[in-house]
């Protein structure tokens, strides 16, 4: 191993340039201090890097985090031997999941912080309150939108919690399958809306919405049209002059001083050289798995169970909000097209609060979508050759839709993230080991909501409807959503951060992705994820920073209860 | 990753040149593809050049990325080519093998290779190879199972029939720089307008802005808005 020269020691550290890290390195940078921000991935440019090539974004790994380089194990159950599997693979880069995402941008509810308030313990699932609530939120998730960039209609759903502000942009156009799922919510009752969107739809802040292609979900934007990190935040940081942005830089350890504090970080630079860089303050933001990994890999003499993992909680409480969804096939002969929108179109918070007459707790945000593009479109049963796969693709790629959701999946305290025992990966260190079994309520309310699904689209008049449940309880990582591997609350035996998401056993180590979350929400994480990265942030320049320390007050009667239907 | 150069200019549709397959391998992979997306009334596999598409695939590491705006391919370094030298290799293995499996059936049960045989004694044996009948027409009835859907399709670990079916599929209807679609085919037969060059989705060019309502009123579509007073 060869060894560069050591940087000289900067105010703040931050691992992960995506979501958490960039929205972070933006705030802090802001309010005047030193940031030296890792990402173990390239930093591309997008009008350089990114276009409309199905086979390199979706089938080949070219934002995709590569599956021999970065592999990931899986299994159901404690006993059993995990097996390499692609699970919720975020693509590793500077800017993270916001390059590839599809950029739904819906607000958490405010049930979604008070679940063990509202519903108790439920059987096998360790329900937990947030501690904090959608009132401190909700500041930070009108500063995201604005400053991000988003799209929404307003006043358009009927579910929706206080907002401070309005949506800075309107939403796209309806596409055609959207249209048709307005029409079908509206003969069953049901309040529709534009899926909030990480977009800009008129000239925004210097960015000009002119990418029209659809080549959306799952690739990058090389117009800043769509909202990511990489375009927005990353170069706002920059242009303060403070950061300094090192990609393809391994982090391998975090280091502690003799006082068991963070002294910095240990990584493999571009070059293969090893570098310490000592920091005041390190921030994890590799997201929920990556952060929980290296957490376990900071093995040291004050911390023989991994870095700040005195509870023993690193790694628990794991959850994925695997996607499920049923496909309507359309027989009639309007087309309703497969390719523009995907993935976001109409939408529904209807069936988001807990209704105990359908016999479990919790709901979905659902949402109206295209199938995909022509290569990778698929339904279940899709034949996979022949004339009869011709067909299907002829006869229905422009006449199927999908109304789905992302499962709010219970906390199982044995649900989790370890470090795998023999796999290893490109670097030679173990990879993340993922334990996962659904709880028996995600499997209901995955049964309950496809169904409902496929009742609207009936009511939109597809000629077949193919449900897809939560098979056998496996989830497949498909949303790459991940949180809760160490959760934010109160109690330093039984969670890993406090409410700022700093951790119990080492004060200046914060986690600032979605681990920190103690429940997985009904929503898509991302806007949640930047708005309390911004919310904690915040707490660092201003008292951190300063050397005070300042509590948030529990109990408060401002985190309402949300209404039940 | 970042700086990667552009080496490989795009594949040439009409070029004859073969970059991995020897002339038999060609052919009966050529053979194979036109049974997964036959010719029918519309161009199917074998118009759309999709063995030129494996071809290139299979011939190292410099066609898997295309250049952002398709002018030729860039060429990987560092653990992302190690990676990409690794799974090509392996694919490589997996398509001989695939075609020797072919042949050696194709001469038990008829006589002859894969590559000589008509197309229902070619699909007899891709039923054998598959493990499992052709597959029907979709029916109001006949699904088994439900299993979930990846963004992404990536063709690690695939068995030789599924890479065939998965590759073909990218040669019909992937971007002509690879190699496959060519004129386009594959995007006319099922309605996709798709871009003229990759070029054109950078820059705007590309759009599928009419294929969204263009005539809507939110107020319409949302009752909930009328209520609020807003449409």
């Amino acid at each position: 191993m060869q060894y560069a020269r050591k940087p000289d020691p900067v105010d703040v550290l931050i691992v992960g340039m995506g979501a958490s890290g960039a929205t972070a390195a933006k705030v802090l940078c802001e309010a005047g201090l030193k940031v030296v921000g890792l990402d173990r991935g390239p930093w591309l440019r997008p009008r350089e890097h990114f276009s409309g090539d199905e086979i390199k974004f979706l089938n080949r790994t070219y934002l995709w985090s590569d599956p021999r380089v970065n592999p990931r194990t899986v299994r159901t159950e404690e006993n059993e031997t995990a097996v390499p599997t692609p699970f919720s693979m975020v693509p590793q880069m500077v800017g993270g999941g916001t390059v590839h995402w599809a950029g739904w941008l819906p607000r958490p509810r405010p049930s979604d912080f008070r679940m063990r308030t509202l519903h108790g313990d439920i059987e096998g699932a360790s329900l937990a309150d947030w501690p904090i609530g959608y009132d401190d939120l909700e500041p930070y998730l009108s500063k995201v939108e604005w400053a991000f960039g988003c799209a929404g209609l307003d006043g358009a759903d009927a579910h929706e919690p206080y907002r401070s502000r309005p949506y800075p942009t309107p939403p796209l156009p309806p596409t055609r399958a959207g249209k048709r799922f307005y029409e079908a919510c509206e003969k069953l009752g049901i309040n529709a809306m534009p899926i909030p969107q990480a977009i800009v739809t008129k000239p925004y802040r210097g960015r000009t919405p002119s990418n029209w292609t659809s080549f959306w979900n799952g690739y990058g934007d090389p117009s800043g049209m769509r909202s990511s990190t990489l375009d927005t935040f990353v170069p706002e940081a920059l242009a303060t002059g403070n950061l300094e942005l090192r990609p393809e830089s391994y982090v391998r350890e975090v280091t502690v001083g003799p006082d068991g504090r963070a002294r910095g970080v240990l990584y493999i630079d571009a070059d293969g050289r090893e570098v310490e860089q000592e920091a005041a303050v390190v921030l994890l933001c590799l997201g929920a798995v990556e952060s929980a990994r290296l957490m376990l890999l900071s093995k040291s003499r004050q911390h023989p169970d991994g870095l700040a993992n005195s509870s023993g909680q690193v790694g628990r409480n794991a959850t994925f909000h695997e996607y499920l969804f049923a496909v309507g096939l359309f027989d009639d002969a309007e087309p309703l097209y497969g390719f523009p929108g995907n993935y976001i179109s109409g939408g529904s918070f209807q069936f988001y609060e807990t209704d105990h007459d359908r016999g479990h707790i919790g709901g979905a945000l659902i949402g109206a979508s295209h199938v995909g593009q022509p290569i990778n479109w698929n339904f279940p049963g899709r034949p996979q050759w022949g004339g009869a796969a011709k067909d299907a693709d002829r006869d229905f790629y422009n006449h199927a839709m999908k109304i789905g959701h992302t499962l709010h999946d219970m906390p199982v305290a044995s649900n989790r993230v370890d470090l795998d025992p023999t796999v290893k990966d490109a670097w030679g260190l173990p990879v993340a080991r993922i334990t996962h079994k659904a709880h028996p309520n995600d499997i209901r309310l995955a049964k309950w909501q496809v169904d409902k699904n496929v009742e609207i689209l009936q009511a939109a008049g597809a000629w077949k409807t193919i449900p897809v449940y939560l098979e056998r309880g496996r989830a497949s990582g498909n949303t790459c959503h991940q949180h809760g591997t160490a959760r934010m609350g109160t109690d330093p035996a039984t969670t890993v951060l406090n409410e700022w998401c700093q951790a119990h056993d080492v004060d200046n180590l914060y986690v600032l992705d979605g681990a920190s979350f103690p429940t997985a929400t009904g929503v898509n994480p991302t806007l949640t994820i930047m708005a309390n990265a911004w919310r904690c942030a915040d707490h660092i320049a201003g008292v951190h920073a300063k050397g005070r320390t300042e509590r948030l007050p529990q109990g408060r009667s401002g985190r309402a209860a949300a209404p039940t239907s | 990753m970042a700086d990667w150069p552009v080496v490989h200019p795009p594949a040439d549709p009409d070029t004859g040149e073969r970059l991995f397959f020897d002339d038999h391998e060609w052919d009966t992979i050529e053979a194979a593809t036109a049974r997964v997306i036959p010719t029918d009334h519309d161009p199917g596999a074998r118009e759309a050049g999709a063995v030129r598409f494996i071809d290139r695939y299979l011939s190292g590491i410099g066609y898997v990325y295309a250049a952002a705006d398709g002018s030729g391919f860039l060429r990987m370094s560092g653990k992302l080519a190690d990676a990409w030298r690794a799974r090509i290799e392996d694919l490589r293995e997996t398509y001989r093998q695939g075609v020797r499996d072919l042949d050696a059936i194709a001469r038990e049960r008829f006589g002859a290779d894969f590559v000589s045989l008509g197309d229902p004694e070619q699909d007899a044996v891709l039923e054998q190879v598959s493990g499992r009948p052709r597959p029907a027409p979709v029916g109001l009835t006949g699904e088994d199972g439900n299993p979930t859907i990846q963004v992404y399709a990536f063709d690690d670990g695939l068995s030789f029939f599924d890479a065939l079916v998965a590759h073909t599929r990218q040669g019909f209807y992937g971007d002509p720089v690879y190699g496959g679609n060519r004129d386009r085919v594959g995007w006319r037969v099922i309605g996709f307008p798709g871009p003229e060059s990759l070029k054109d989705t950078i820059d705007g060019t590309y759009s599928v802005r009419e294929y969204y309502v263009q005539d809507y009123d939110w107020g319409r579509l949302i009752p909930h808005l009328r209520g609020v007073g807003r449409a």
